[in-house]
């Protein structure tokens, strides 16, 4: 048995850092090195003298900050030595280039799970299941209430929700890297076949997924847009910041939405003060951790990002599996 | 026709925020469904009667045993949710049944008339395994509403307004004809549901209904600008609002909450049923204290109001009376439409006549509202003020020029509420609060200084904004001291400024008061908790009061 201060990984003033290696994973201030797992920027940091990731969270994290880092790349798989710690990247399939992180330090298996959804989406590489002996994983969604739809199930209640107003804009608010591909991807398959109008924000990254070989509908910048009368009856994606504030006055007659995993629960919905919910999400549901936890053969697991002491407890009773805590 | 129409009017009505909408999609919904499944529609979105078939507790230890979920982890996902019929619906997604859907279009009056009352008389065994089968053959996107009616919680956005305004757009009819039409007793039938949108308009039907009740608004202060006369003032008693009918000579009481109360208050019943003419009066029902002409605490008509049929005992124990404040009908005339003052005149001419028959006295039951003539607004603030001493809230002020027209309509009626008494005292527990506020901690409890130890005097839910809400759910978080299930002990540390409308005294409680309609005024962030109140200063205030 070891102390918390020989795991291998551990967790270092909020948040995950391998001391051997000298590196962290998703830092949030700035490091020598960083592993980064996704593009999002709650994963991200300025000012770190070195950046590791896949191709693809490269060219989405450039995209969004500038050229100016300096950041290594390396493919699905591909394993790298860092002071003997063998690491690799594989598919978490929460967006485009997500990964879990893999390292191997004698004979000794620990796996970083990123942040992860097993469900189908075109738009990023399926999940890929890999063995550890120990496996961080997040939770954000770690409560069996937790239970989402198929995502075209989802999408064809937007293209109702959307036709059965005709005479209103419709305004999705959704993260502009990932859940906005994500969404236009499904919605293009369903019967709604109106005009769709994307933020800038999310426009450009329509543009850096389609550069990386994702088919992206096309849509229209509304930045462009001018005449209210027009937007009648179609589609508007906008980032959350939006919601607030002055910025829905461009629009008359509008009917809001949120899309996200907490739209499951009603009084979330209520209180959110969106018109309506869509329940899809971009991470793991209760069933998803679940089958995550027991395919990697893990015995040893830690949750962060969520409330874990639930989840926790669930694996401790019903499945015999040692979760243990980090000390912070 | 069913409850999947049913399932999707509610998803609609939840989703929309506007009132026209929702009066369309009500609209809709009736012209595309049958009779009877409209009328159960209307019981339902009017919740007048929702009738609890098991408790939302039992719902959820049924799921728990049937699944082999632990008991723990469905409380924990309550804490989240917050309503008990969504928990289990949102779990049930999670128990992707193969059995094959047989019930996907069943009707609701079917589902209420028949299938859910059977529950009843099925034993124990049997019942669990029936809500079983209905679970797993119901279509998913039917479990919400199915659990909610079973747990008696069905409400929603929709108020009984909107319902009126939907029935009166379908059949373009006035909204009054129709929101009496709705008052009273809703027995959900084809027949009901015909009388509602019966485009012949015939009083006689409406004959053992209340008139829809005119309701006060706060105070505006642009009142004081206008001259005292014109107003009529009454004491703001603290009772049971009620309309007492009488027509072709059956009384009939009604609470403001539309519930006929005969059974529970049969002395009043008796007593009116003698009185020649027929009428319609609007007051207050009280536990009255004869001796010194004052109403007796709202807590002694508690052990009247859930009451059916009082014993003698009971009712020499706790008195009643009626005060009767606006007649709003009389021997079939209905006078609503004539002006405040003259109806009080017409009120006080029939209660002389009333009064003058001795062999049925009614006065030791009944009796007509006093008035208060204040000289000008200063001395109707004076009033105001002395309210506590004889029981009541503060002041009613009632425009005499006035009809009486129906709901909160503004300008017509004032309440003229005493203030509240206050204390600052310190947060010491907090619990997850439900429905709209699942999942933040909005229940909190309060304490008062006792020598250097804080005794919990009163616990409060209202008054905070959402901003501070969420504020205070951070520091609650991060300043617990303990976990009890869903409540946390707290580190004493923030203050708050609690108001109340009573204050007496209470054995029950350990700091041996109890205060009525606790709420937080203020977030007193200037305070540390050595400058709250302690339980000293709550008895002097009770002095004061007494």
């Amino acid at each position: 048995m070891r102390t918390k201060q020989e795991y291998l990984i551990r967790y270092k003033d909020g948040n995950l850092y391998c001391q051997l290696a000298d590196i962290w994973i998703d830092p949030s201030k700035p490091v020598k090195k960083a592993l980064i797992t996704h593009a999002h920027f709650d994963h991200f940091t300025f000012g770190c003298e070195e950046y590791i990731s896949t191709k693809e969270t490269a060219i989405l994290l450039k995209e969004r900050v500038g050229d100016n880092i300096k950041i290594k790349t390396f493919e699905y798989g591909e394993e790298f030595k860092i002071n003997g710690i063998n690491i690799s990247f594989y598919p978490s399939g929460h967006i485009l280039g997500s990964s879990q992180i893999r390292f191997i330090f004698a004979e000794e298996k620990w796996l970083i799970s990123g942040d992860f959804k097993l469900q189908k989406d075109q738009t990023c590489k399926q999940y890929e299941i890999v063995k550890t002996d120990y496996l961080i994983s997040e939770c954000t969604f770690g409560l069996p209430i937790f239970k989402w739809d198929e995502s075209n199930k989802i999408a064809n209640d937007i293209s109702k929700w959307i036709t059965n107003s005709p005479e209103k804009t419709s305004l999705i608010f959704c993260y502009s890297l990932g859940k906005a591909q994500r969404l236009l991807n499904e919605i293009s398959q369903t019967n709604f076949k109106g005009n769709i109008y994307t933020h800038g924000s999310i426009h450009k990254m329509n543009n850096s997924y389609r550069k990386l070989g994702i088919d992206i509908k096309d849509t229209i910048k509304i930045e462009n847009k001018k005449k209210i009368d027009e937007l009648k009856g179609s589609l508007i994606l906008l980032p959350p910041s939006l919601s607030k504030g002055s910025y829905l006055k461009n629009f008359k007659n509008i009917q809001t939405a949120f899309a996200s995993g907490w739209m499951s629960i009603r009084a979330l919905r209520k209180r959110s003060g969106y018109d309506k919910g869509f329940a899809i999400s971009d991470h793991a549901d209760w069933d998803g951790i679940l089958e995550v936890v027991k395919k990697s053969e893990a015995k040893n697991v830690f949750f962060h990002h969520g409330d874990s002491e639930a989840l926790s407890k669930y694996l401790v009773e019903k499945e015999s599996i040692n979760v243990l805590l980090f000390g912070k | 026709m069913s409850l999947k129409k049913f399932s999707e009017l509610f998803d609609d009505l939840d989703s929309i925020n506007s009132t026209n909408n929702k009066i369309e999609v009500l609209k809709n919904y009736f012209l595309s469904n049958d009779p009877i499944d409209n009328s159960w529609a209307i019981y339902l979105l009017t919740g007048k009667s929702n009738k609890r078939f098991i408790s939302g507790r039992y719902l959820k230890i049924l799921f728990s045993q049937i699944y082999e979920y632990p008991q723990w982890l469905i409380d924990t996902c309550y804490l989240k949710v917050g309503d008990s019929a969504e928990v289990v619906t949102l779990l049930l997604k999670n128990k992707n049944n193969s059995r094959k859907k047989k019930l996907s279009n069943i009707s609701l009056n079917k589902l209420l008339s028949e299938t859910i009352p059977a529950l009843s008389k099925l034993n124990e065994e049997e019942k669990n395994l029936e809500i079983q089968n209905l679970w797993e053959t119901l279509p998913e996107d039917n479990h919400l509403i199915f659990n909610k009616i079973l747990t008696g919680t069905f409400r929603v956005g929709v108020s009984i307004g909107l319902i009126t305004k939907s029935i009166s757009k379908l059949i373009n009819i006035e909204e009054e004809i129709i929101s009496h039409r709705l008052m009273g007793d809703f027995k959900p039938s084809i027949d009901s549901y015909e009388f509602l949108i019966n485009k012949n308009i015939n009083l006689q039907e409406l004959n053992s209904k209340p008139f829809p009740f005119l309701l006060a608004n706060t105070i505006e202060d642009k009142i004081f600008k206008n001259s005292i006369n014109d107003f009529q003032f009454e004491w703001k008693y603290d009772g049971i609002r009620m309309q007492l009918i009488k027509r072709s000579g059956n009384v009939s009481l009604w609470t403001r909450g539309q519930e006929l109360v005969n059974e529970s208050f049969p002395e009043l019943v008796e007593k009116m049923t003698h009185i020649k003419d027929d009428f319609v009066l609007d007051g207050e029902l009280l536990v009255w204290n004869f001796k010194e002409e004052i109403a007796f605490d709202f807590s002694l008509l508690q052990k009247r109001i859930n009451r059916k049929s009082p014993t003698r005992s009971i009712q020499i124990k706790y008195p009643i009376i009626f005060i009767a404040y606006d007649l709003l009908e009389i021997n079939g005339r209905d006078i609503r439409e004539i002006l405040l003052e003259n109806r009080r005149i017409e009120l006080e001419k029939y209660f002389s006549k009333w009064q003058l028959k001795t062999e049925n006295n009614i006065s030791d039951i009944c009796k007509i509202c006093d008035l208060i003539f204040p000289k000008d607004w200063p001395d109707a603030l004076t009033y105001k003020e002395k309210s506590r001493e004889n029981n009541t809230e503060g002041l009613i002020i009632k425009k005499k020029t006035s009809i009486y027209s129906s709901g909160r309509k503004k300008g017509i009626w004032w309440k003229y509420k005493v203030d509240p008494m206050q204390l600052d005292a310190v947060l010491i527990y907090a619990k997850g609060g439900s429905g709209r506020r699942a999942g933040l901690y909005t229940d909190y409890s309060f304490a008062l200084w006792k020598d250097k130890e804080l005794i919990k005097f009163a616990s409060a839910y209202s008054g905070l904004t959402n901003i501070e809400i969420k504020e205070l759910d951070k520091w609650i978080r991060k300043n617990t001291i303990e976990k009890f299930g869903p409540v946390r002990s707290l580190k004493p540390e923030m203050v708050f400024e609690i108001s109340f409308e009573k204050i007496q005294i209470s054995k029950r409680h350990k700091s041996g008061i109890a205060v009525r309609f606790p709420r937080i005024t203020k977030w007193r962030k200037d305070k540390k908790i050595n400058d709250a109140d302690s339980l000293e200063n709550a008895y002097e205030l009770m002095k004061k009061i007494s």
